[in-house]
């Protein structure tokens, strides 16, 4: 190798896996979210994706890269509760880096179900995402009033990705 | 799964960092303090497992596929930012 500059390239190439999800997902190294702790339910799982689909722009999808099986559907907190500014436990930041509010952001878990109009978020049990490591941690609110089941009408959401689109 | 007894005020130390002391005991409750570095999260476990569940059931409910709409265009990576708290209202 005559390159006198290091084979940083190498490390971008982009990664082809293929998602009972989603299909065909291309990645590259500098967009997987490190877990280093995995989350519970799932600990040996630590790398994982971000995805959107533009049919559903409110849902972020955490797909596990080290199981393409394993997608968990979340939104944006903050996008769905306006006065949601949980104070996150000690051990987020000293195990995340953070900081200050600009070092991180929230995703929260989603559930589901296909019959019901309405879905549930966990926002006792935010995942906190380093966005400058690009490390996360899903952290444990034990003491607040938040609930692992908040009822989310389905319509909230359709109604927040209609007025982002604008 | 390891059996120890103590006594009031006695103490385990689980790996080098941990430390569990029975601060005191009353018929059926007992109090327990919990010495462990400032990363180490401590909760207690049926907080835990229920995270645990809804973790599971967020995955599960997702891999059945039915209850969303088909998946149409391919995912792209989501825009994850910081909040903004003095960013003004539409």
């Amino acid at each position: 190798m005559m390159s006198a500059e290091p084979d940083a390239s190498a490390t971008d190439l982009p990664i082809e896996v293929e998602s009972p999800r989603f299909g065909a997902i291309s990645y590259t190294q500098s967009e997987i979210i490190r877990f280093p702790w995995g989350l519970p339910g799932f600990t040996s799982l630590r790398n994982w994706l971000a995805l959107t689909l533009e049919s559903q722009p409110s849902y972020i999808w955490l797909q596990s890269l080290d199981d393409l099986k394993v997608a968990i559907p979340t939104a944006n907190p903050y996008h769905l509760f306006e006065d949601y500014d949980p104070k996150l436990p000690s051990y987020a930041a000293a195990a995340l880096d953070i900081h200050s509010p600009s070092d991180f952001t929230l995703l929260s878990v989603l559930v589901v179900t296909a019959a019901a109009a309405e879905m549930t978020i966990n926002l006792m049990a935010p995942i906190v995402i380093n966005v400058h490591t690009w490390r996360a941690r899903q952290v444990l609110l034990e003491n607040s009033a938040y609930s692992v089941r908040t009822p989310v009408p389905r319509k909230a959401v359709q109604e927040e990705a209609a007025s982002s689109a604008i | 799964m390891l059996v120890l007894s103590r006594k009031m005020n006695q103490s385990i130390m689980i790996g080098d960092n941990v430390r569990i002391v029975v601060v005191s005991v009353d018929r059926d409750q007992v109090k327990l303090g919990i010495e462990a570095p400032r990363e180490v999260p401590v909760h207690r476990s049926e907080i835990y497992e229920e995270i645990q569940r809804a973790n599971r059931t967020a995955a599960s409910s997702a891999s059945s596929g039915s209850s969303t709409p088909p998946v149409a265009g391919g995912p792209t990576r989501a825009k994850l930012e910081p909040r903004k708290k003095d960013t003004p209202r539409p």
